[in-house]
């Protein structure tokens, strides 16, 4: 049985699968910078000083802010997609749409907390 | 129905492979992801002393096969997604078996490189 | 000879049967099933109807792949065992007889039909359409329903599903310059079972009898679907 969907929810799962290949568009460009910067240039790149010295510069830290922000959405958006395609997550729509947005809510806030104080 | 149906590829073609290794190297990259974040909570230790330990520990050539293995995974599942990106938005399905060629070839040539150079820094030599 | 190996199942339980099948050249998978039900097993069932790929009735898991038993040619697969086995991710009622009435169900949903608000019995006229705007819609128009294209879909090994046939058919009707229900139809089409659970494994484009490319159908109907719901948004 087909259930009913409010307006205003029937637009979030068109806007999460856009975003998700947008997500997953933006990724393929800051993770390649993310990993060619350290592991791609010298040994010295991952020491504590390094790692310290580009997370001072505003420039890095907005780079890693977006890299944070799109790569929690996009695993956390894929997971929801995962498990709506079992029979679990179809009983159990609401629970499973709410809990991985949580989970993406929740990581993304803790790495925001880790570029905040290191 | 169990989740066996993702991975089946016996008498399918490269198509459903390329979909399992797809969906496979995600759920690996959302496990990396946070061992990651937990991995660099060692940085709130402004001594450095506790990332240092890490890193001394897993940069290193016994880790070294793990790194390899998940940037294969990171780079398959980042070039095969731009492949889906164009088939989703509803381009390109007359040259899919192209598309799919080159990219598989695309992430081994740009694996191999990063591979080799990750080899040089770690082994060095 | 070549030898038929088939998966039955007869209510209770699952199990696999030989049979010794002589082989002519020319002669059809289909052929082979009729001789061994007309000469070796009465009690073997299987659906066929049309024989000549047009009803979609004998579809079946040929030596993995599921195609038509009255088109596939045994000297065509080059091997002297056939595997037979029913379709997949249907229910499997006798042998290889599988239950379609969910996927007959589905294709109800999408609305398979013209939806127009200016039908009239009294005063019929004719729906002028030209040939450029047939061809934006007519390869799927040859869908057989032959449910090829669900049993190797991943996203419906898991759970149920709308699935690329359904699908298909709504954007038919949605490409259809005759239709007006596009509206009616995106509805069921963004429904949680619907369009989303498609991640383009794309194994339904391979293994379609037609060749109607349901994977294109699917995507191009998500992205349909997607910008009509963005839309609605914008006009509140």
């Amino acid at each position: 049985m087909r259930e009913e969907v409010t307006p205003a929810k029937r637009v979030l799962e068109p806007l999460a699968w856009l975003l998700q290949m947008i997500s997953g568009a933006v990724l393929a460009v800051l993770i390649t910078v993310h990993f060619y910067v350290t592991h791609m240039t010298s040994h010295e790149a991952i020491r504590y000083h390094e790692v310290i010295e580009r997370l001072s510069s505003t420039g890095y830290k907005a780079m890693y802010v977006a890299l944070l922000f799109f790569v929690t959405f996009h695993a956390f958006n894929g997971l929801r997609a995962i498990v709506l395609d079992t029979n679990f997550g179809a009983r159990n729509r609401g629970a499973v749409n709410t809990i991985t947005m949580l989970l993406f809510i929740i990581t993304f806030i803790y790495g925001l907390y880790l570029l905040i104080i290191i | 129905m169990s989740v066996s149906g993702w991975f089946r590829i016996s008498g399918r073609s490269p198509f459903s492979l390329a979909f399992s290794l797809h969906r496979i190297t995600g759920i690996i990259l959302l496990i990396y992801l946070c061992m990651h974040l937990t991995y660099l909570t060692s940085l709130t230790d402004k001594t450095g002393q506790t990332y240092e330990k890490l890193i001394s520990t897993t940069i290193s050539p016994t880790f070294l096969p793990f790194d390899i293995l998940l940037v294969l995974c990171g780079l398959y599942h980042g070039i095969n997604g731009l492949r889906l990106i164009v088939h989703e938005f509803g381009f390109a399905y007359e040259q899919r078996r192209a598309i799919l060629a080159m990219s598989v070839v695309i992430a081994l040539a740009v694996w191999i490189y990063a591979s080799y150079v990750m080899y040089k820094i770690v082994v060095g030599g | 000879m070549v030898e038929f190996r088939i998966r039955r199942f007869n209510g209770e339980e699952t199990y696999w049967q030989s049979y010794e099948v002589p082989v002519k050249k020319g002669m059809t998978v289909l052929e082979g099933l009729l001789y061994i039900k007309e000469n070796l097993d009465s009690t073997l069932a299987f659906r066929y109807s049309c024989r000549m790929a047009v009803c979609g009735s004998c579809a079946m898991k040929i030596n993995g792949k599921p195609r038509l038993a009255c088109e596939t040619q045994i000297a065509a697969l080059k091997s002297d065992r056939i595997t037979i086995e029913p379709l997949d991710n249907f229910v499997v009622i006798k042998d290889l007889v599988t239950d379609f009435e969910g996927f007959f169900k589905k294709h109800e949903k999408v609305k398979p039909y013209l939806i127009r608000d200016d039908i009239s019995y009294e005063k019929p006229v004719e729906l002028i359409q030209t040939p450029a705007e047939l061809k934006a819609y007519y390869d799927f128009t040859l869908c057989l329903k032959c449910g090829a294209c669900y049993s190797v879909c991943p996203a419906a090994s898991t759970r149920d599903i709308l699935g690329p046939a359904a699908i298909t058919a709504a954007y038919r009707f949605c490409m259809d310059s005759r239709d007006r229900g596009g509206d009616e139809r995106v509805d069921i089409i963004i429904s949680d079972d619907g369009a989303w659970r498609c991640h383009f494994a794309a194994e339904c484009s391979e293994v379609c009898p037609k060749q109607i490319n349901p994977a294109k159908a699917v995507q191009k109907m998500r992205v349909k679907a997607a910008i009509r719901s963005i839309k609605k948004i914008f006009r509140w």
